[in-house]
Formats: C-alpha cells, structure tokens, sequence
C-alpha cells in the first residue's frame, strides 16, 4: 500500500517545526473563522449603520451585498489558502510571481492593524479591572479639590465621557499636543500583548483550544445581555426605533455603499487572516459549507448584536429621558412652590403650558433652565465606534441594578471579540514571516512580532494617542484592503485564470465550482468592488480635508479639528506603503527575470563564441 | 391705666415687629425647602404647626449647640412666607435683644455644625431639607493606598505569566524527552517519518520517496 499526500506542482510542506501544523478537527477552523469575523464591528458599528440608514430596512442592503460580495470573496480567500498551504505572501507569490506584492500588502496592512487594535483590548481592560469596586468609578463625577462641587470638566460633559476621556485616556486638545505615556493603559497594553503571545506562541495547536473559548463564549454574555436588556425598563422604545424601516433611505447610494463595506470588513477579507487559516486546513477540507456558514454566522451574530444594542439604547434613552422629566418637574414645584404631589412625571408637559398661562412673568423668569425633554432626540443620537461601546454603554450599565456584574460581562466579552480578531490579525503577520523562514524557532518569532507591536503600540498610549488610533482606525485599513481584494480578484479570475481555479477546487472538494461562484468571482464582485473603490476616491477627494474630532476640556465635548500637515503627510503614507508593495514587487521582480533572461543570453552567447 | 394701654399695645405690636424681621428674602434669614414625599414616600408624615415648632425647637438648638453660651428658645426663630411645597423662610433673633437679627454668616455656621443632627430629627437628608445658600460639604474622596484596580490587574498578570511558564518549561522537558529517546535509539525518528506517520499514526506500508519534499535538499 502505498501511502502519499496528494500534491500538484504548487504544493510544498511547512519547514521544520511546523510540520504538524494543522487545526486538530475542522471544528477548530471553522471556530477560528467566527472568532476572527464576529469581532467588534458587529457590536459598535453595524448597529450604527442599522440606525443611520433606517432601521429594519438595511437589511436588504446589507443581505444582497453578502451574497454578491461577501460569501463568494470568503470562499476563494479560503481556497487560496487551503490549496497553496503558504501564508499570504508565499500565496500570492505561487498564484502569479509578479503579484506576490499582493501578499505584501496584507501583511503591511495586518501590521498596522496589529498595532491599533491591541489597543482596543487594552482599553477594555482597563475598564474591566476598574469594575471591581463598590460604586463603578464612570457613575458619578469625582469631587474637586475644595469639596465643593464636582470636577468643572466632569460637570460641563458627562461622568461617562469625563471618565473615558480624562482619567482612560488622558486626552489633549488636539493631536499636535503630545504628553506622557499614561500608565494605566502602557501596562493594560502590555498585558493584552502578553495575552496575545500566550495564545499563539505554540501555533495553530494552542490556538485551535482558545478559540473554543473565544468563539462561543462572548454568544452566552450576549444571550444573558439580550434577557436583561429586553427587561429594562424602556428597551422595547428602543428596539422598535431600531426595526420601524424608513424606506426612503435605501433610495440614497450611501446606503448601498455602506452595506457593502460592512460587509468587506467585518469578514476580514484581504488582510491575509483567511488564507492564513485555510492554510494548516487538510487539503481536502469542505470549505465551501464553511465558508457558508461563517458568513452566516457573522451577519447573524450582527443582527443578534444589534438588537441587545437597541434595547440598551432604548433603556439609556428612556432613563433619560425620564430623569429630564423629573428635573423639569422639580424646577416647577421649587419655582412655583406647588405641593409636591400636584405635579407627576405624565403631567409635566401639561403644567409647563398651564403654567404659562396664569403665571406669565414667573414663568419667563425661568429662562433657559427650562429643559425639553424628548425621547425621539435621545434615541437618534447615533454613536458608533469606541464611542459607543466605551461611553455609551457604560452609561447604560450604570443605572442598572448590579451594575458591577453587567460591566464585567460586557468586558469580558469585549475582550474575548476583540482578542478572537486580535489573533487573526497577528496569525496574518505570522504565518508569511514563518514561511520566509527568517527565524526558525516559532517562539521566537512570535516573540519578537508581538514585542515589535508593544514598543510602537505605547506610541497609542501617548496623551495624543487617541487622536493617532483615530487616524489608523479611519485610514490604515480602509482604502488599501478594496485595492487588495480588487487585485487579488482580478488576478485570481483573469492572471491565474478561472479556469486553473476551478481545477484546483475540483481537486480539493471532489466536484466543480458552481455557476453560482463562477458569476460572482468573475463578473458580480470585480464590478462591485471597482464600484466600491471608486466611490472611495470620489468621496476622499471631495471631502476636503481631512478631520478628526478632538476633545476640548473647557466646553466639555469634542469639536472638529482639521488634520495639521505632517499628520496629512502621514495619512498619506500609511495609504501609500501598504498598497505600493503591489506595483513595486511586480516591478522588481519584472527586472529580476530581465536580468536572468539576459544573463543568460549572455552565457549562452559567450561558450557559442568560445 | 398707661400701663394697661402699653401692655396691650406690646402684645399687638410685638408679632407685627416679628412679621416686619422674617419676610420673604430678608437679609439675614433663609429659605427651607422640605421634599417630604420625595424622601418618604408613602411614610411621609404630614407637615403641621407641630412640625414646624419642632424646626422652632431644631433650630434654636443648633444654635445653643454653636454658641454654647447664649440660651436661645423657640420664640428666637421667626418663620414665615410657608407654602404648600413645603417651603417658608426664617429669622433668628437674639436671645437677649429681640429686634435685633442673628447675622447670615452665623446662622450658616451654625446650621452646618448641626446639619446631620437636623437632617435626622425630620428623617430627612441634605437634599430633601434643603437651606437654600448652604451648600453641604460633599464627602471627601477616599482613596485607597493601592487603587483597587491594579489589584485586579497584578492577580490577572500574575496568572498570565504563569502560564507562559508553564507552558515554555512543558515544551523545553518535552524536547528533552525526544532527545533522550533520540540517543537511546535515534533510528526510530527516522523510521517514523520515513513510515508516513500521520497525526500520530503509524501507517503500515512503504513510504513512496518519489513524493518527499526534496525541496529541502536540493535548493537552487
């Protein structure tokens, strides 16, 4: 009996110690998947998007632009991977030797997230470790030095984002105001570093047991949170803010755009994750139902997210809305010296025009203490981002009851999606450098990789810091991972051929590609994507210059602030570095084969003359 | 007969003079306001000419407590203005001279003094008894020696690293133990891999040499 693996010409093994790198069981794969893609964007951005382009509606957007671009891009990431067992770099550098700039670019673009994103985690940390006490420290305002009165800061803005802004971050007027490294978040970034070496410093065999854990646990604090946030008192104003569809909206492009991008990022496409995964998968791996179902999995894990998201929002909302009320209605009784039982929260707006009526100049005197309180403006402040997860559902979580036990589950899972992602993103980086055979002992490399990241991760940890994450969060990724997928498409398509593809896949799984995979990768997604990229440009272009938001201690919010020069300069740069690797490397290796055609010319010239 | 008219007039005239010190924003008197619903609930009790001597009584003892010399009584503390919020304003006369007012600046100190003490007999607290113009000191910060939080932190990193640890001395004693059981017998690594060992299986058969990766070997 002879016993072989199957190879083709563009198989290779991995050298030396990973030789038994493989996940233990498809289940590990597919786990590392979901852990990678069920990540932070499903919880703080697509609610958002939900929100901002009305509602239930979105969801069309959102379901015809993963058929048609998410699923089948999912699918030829995996295959490139499973099929080339390289990381991206050996990947791309197989498929087509002039595009192995390609695989480049992934892994300049995984650096930069690497670098930011742990960042994240840090911060989630420090709020963890801040929950352990008997009055959660964002709740209320810290006294001033005379015990008068609360922080003037913490008074003119919220105790949520004094605590957030001030005594998280330490933040400074703008980005050109640098400061000291802040402590606190140098030795949370430098335990989220440990953390992330911990977890793959043996490979995919350490990994493929965390993400048991990292996948699956952040679903039961979701479904615990869905429970107590569906009971809240007010959530359901909320989740039927979220729902009630506004379909005027999906007549705007933006919609349609933003579905789109969604999409793209929240699969974690074109940083090389993927192929990195699919990489230590059996060859003859069923990746095609995989890719289904993490895809699945993700949009439904963000649907899912969104509605604890809502009914959150919808309990904030009414908290405060109610809390306005009530001082309204104080404002009445002291002002007009009316027993205390005459006026009641339903009766407010009633007596506000009674008032009115028979006290005319009492009732002017009261001026500009007088509030509105409406409960559709509350809902409608849409916040996305860090914003939302650190601020706004803190807030939320403090008016609950326990409110120590709900601020450790948020965390907790806050940390668990964003170390899941966390490990992809640093797997991306490794996987390619491994096989480069640069350094021949795992952890070593992962080693020094993570302690590279810590070092220039403090430059986040800086005063200005915020500002600098804002910048990398907004620019590092965004515009080169379109131009990287649209590359990869189209060379995958029409460079290797779709043909060749096919074949490959027929080798793997046992049947041909379906029509289905054939008109999306080669027709559907590349005109979606040069659609998508496109737009980019136009958007970048008349947006004008760039800007951020920077927090101003004296109004107690932030204001927007146009980028100086050099941080222009450097926005440029980050766009530049990762998507020139492509043009670059083919041009190198154009003048590499040159200079072998020509060299050899030269022999063979040279012995006919001899 | 003179000294029957004067004593008369001394009884109608010594509450309108009482009337003309406590008004609504005198200079030296204060504003309460009191939330008994607010605080109690449906406990509250209800807010009569009994309570009110009670404040009379509260009040001239905090002053008493504060001076500790001078006798004060109820009959020192004017109120007036009362509404149906519960709010009414009040005067302090001295004990000795009672047309002439006890200063703002003293009543504060004396109200604060006492704050807790007055807070209490009406089951109240600073900010359902309010003195409208005395700001209760708020509680100071306390604040630990090692903040709780990089308690939480050290047990976490502690943790961690142990693990690393443990993990690096697991993986350093195993590659010993493959290297002692090299030399014993170092054929038997070969063998395996030679014997097509797959995910720790050794598969019977012969292993065909024509698909090893020869990559290794023979580098251009």
């Amino acid at each position: 009996k002879v016993v072989h693996r199957h190879r083709t010409a563009t198989d290779s093994t991995r050298p030396g110690n990973w030789l038994d790198s493989e996940w233990d069981n498809p289940m590990q794969f597919v786990l590392a998947c979901v852990s990678y893609a069920v990540g932070l964007g499903n919880v703080w951005r697509f609610p958002y998007l939900c929100q901002m382009h009305g509602g239930g509606g979105f969801l069309i957007p959102y379901m015809l632009m993963l058929v048609l671009l998410g699923v089948p891009l999912f699918y030829m990431e995996l295959a490139i991977g499973q099929k080339m067992r390289l990381g991206s770099i050996g990947a791309w550098r197989a498929i087509s030797p002039y595009l192995g700039g390609v695989g480049m670019a992934s892994v300049v673009t995984s650096m930069y997230l690497c670098l930011y994103y742990n960042v994240i985690n840090a911060w989630s940390f420090w709020y963890l470790f801040h929950s352990f006490q008997s009055v959660l420290p964002w709740a209320e305002c810290p006294v001033n030095s005379n015990l008068t009165g609360p922080v003037e800061e913490c008074e003119r803005a919220t105790p949520t984002q004094y605590f957030f802004y001030r005594e998280t971050l330490d933040i400074s007027g703008s980005i050109e105001e640098n400061g000291g490294i802040h402590m606190g978040q140098a030795l949370c970034l430098l335990l989220a570093w440990i953390i992330v070496y911990l977890f793959i410093v043996k490979g995919v065999k350490s990994t493929g047991k965390v993400v048991y854990f990292t996948a699956t646990f952040p679903y039961l604090v979701l479904i615990i949170y869905l429970i107590r946030g569906v009971t809240l008192h007010g959530a359901i104003n909320g989740v039927k803010y979220m729902f009630t569809p506004k379909m005027e909206q999906l007549a705007k492009p933006t919609t349609w755009i933003n579905a789109a991008t969604q999409i793209f990022f929240s699969l974690g496409l074109g940083f090389g994750s993927l192929i990195a995964f699919a990489s230590y998968n059996q060859y003859n791996n069923n990746f095609e139902k995989q890719a289904i179902v993490v895809s699945m999995v993700n949009s439904s894990t963000s649907i899912f997210a969104s509605i604890v998201t809502f009914s959150i929002y919808g309990f904030k909302a009414t908290f405060n809305y109610e809390s306005c009320l009530e001082r309204v209605r104080l404002l009445l009784l002291n002002t007009f010296d009316l027993a205390e039982d005459t006026i009641s929260l339903e009766n407010v707006n009633h007596w506000i025009a009674e008032l009115n009526r028979t006290h005319p100049e009492q009732f002017a005197s009261l001026g500009g203490r007088l509030e509105t309180c409406d409960l559709e403006a509350e809902l409608d402040t849409a916040v996305e981002g860090t914003g939302l997860a650190f601020i706004v559902y803190s807030e939320a979580i403090k008016n609950m009851p326990v409110s120590q036990l709900w601020s450790v589950l948020y965390f907790i899972m806050l940390l668990l999606l964003g170390m899941g992602s966390m490990l992809g993103n640093v797997i991306a980086v490794i996987t390619p450098l491994s096989d480069l055979k640069f350094i021949s002992v795992l952890s070593y490399l992962v080693g020094l990789v993570c302690l590279f990241c810590l070092l220039l991760g403090l430059g986040f940890t800086t005063r200005s810091g915020n500002y600098w994450f804002t910048m990398f969060n907004d620019y590092g990724a965004t515009f080169s991972l379109l131009f990287i997928v649209l590359i990869e498409v189209i060379t995958v398509c029409y460079i290797y051929g779709i043909k060749r593809f096919e074949k490959d896949v027929e080798d793997m799984l046992g049947h041909r590609l379906n029509w289905y995979w054939k008109i999306m990768l080669a027709g559907v997604s590349p005109i979606l994507l040069i659609a998508l990229f496109i737009f980019y440009i136009v958007n970048y272009i008349q947006g004008g210059t760039p800007t951020y938001q920077a927090w101003n201690k004296e109004l107690g919010k932030s204001v927007v602030t146009e980028y100086p020069p050099y941080a222009q300069a450097f926005i440029g740069l980050l766009l530049a570095s990762s998507v020139c690797c492509i043009p670059l490397t083919a041009l190198y290796t154009y003048c590499k084969k040159r200079n072998l055609a020509s060299g050899k010319r030269e022999r063979t010239v040279s012995t006919v003359s001899a | 007969m003179l000294v029957w008219i004067l004593f008369l007039l001394c009884q109608v005239g010594a509450p309108a003079l009482a009337q003309d010190l406590c008004q609504r924003d005198a200079p030296n008197g204060y504003k309460v306001r009191i939330s008994l619903k607010t605080a109690l609930g449906e406990d509250a009790y209800e807010w009569n000419q009994s309570e009110m001597f009670f404040f009379q009584a509260t009040m001239a003892f905090a002053m008493r407590r504060h001076f500790q010399m001078e006798t004060y009584n109820v009959d020192n503390i004017i109120l007036c203005v009362q509404t149906s919020r519960v709010s009414f304003w009040f005067v302090v006369t001295s004990p000795d001279n009672t047309t002439m007012l006890i200063p703002k600046a003293d009543v504060e100190k004396a109200v604060r003094m006492s704050r807790h003490r007055i807070n209490n007999a009406f089951l109240l607290s600073d900010r359902t008894l309010e003195f409208l113009g005395i700001y209760p000191t708020l509680a100071a910060p306390v604040n630990p020696d090692t903040p709780p939080w990089l308690i939480v932190f050290g047990v976490v990193i502690g943790a961690v690293c142990a693990g690393i640890i443990a993990l690096l001395v697991s993986s350093l004693l195993q590659k010993r133990r493959k290297e002692k059981g090299m030399t014993e017998d170092g054929q038997d690594e070969e063998d395996m891999q030679v014997k097509g060992v797959e995910n720790g299986i050794n598969l019977d058969g012969t292993y065909n040499r024509g698909f090893t990766d020869d990559d290794r070997f023979t580098k251009l």
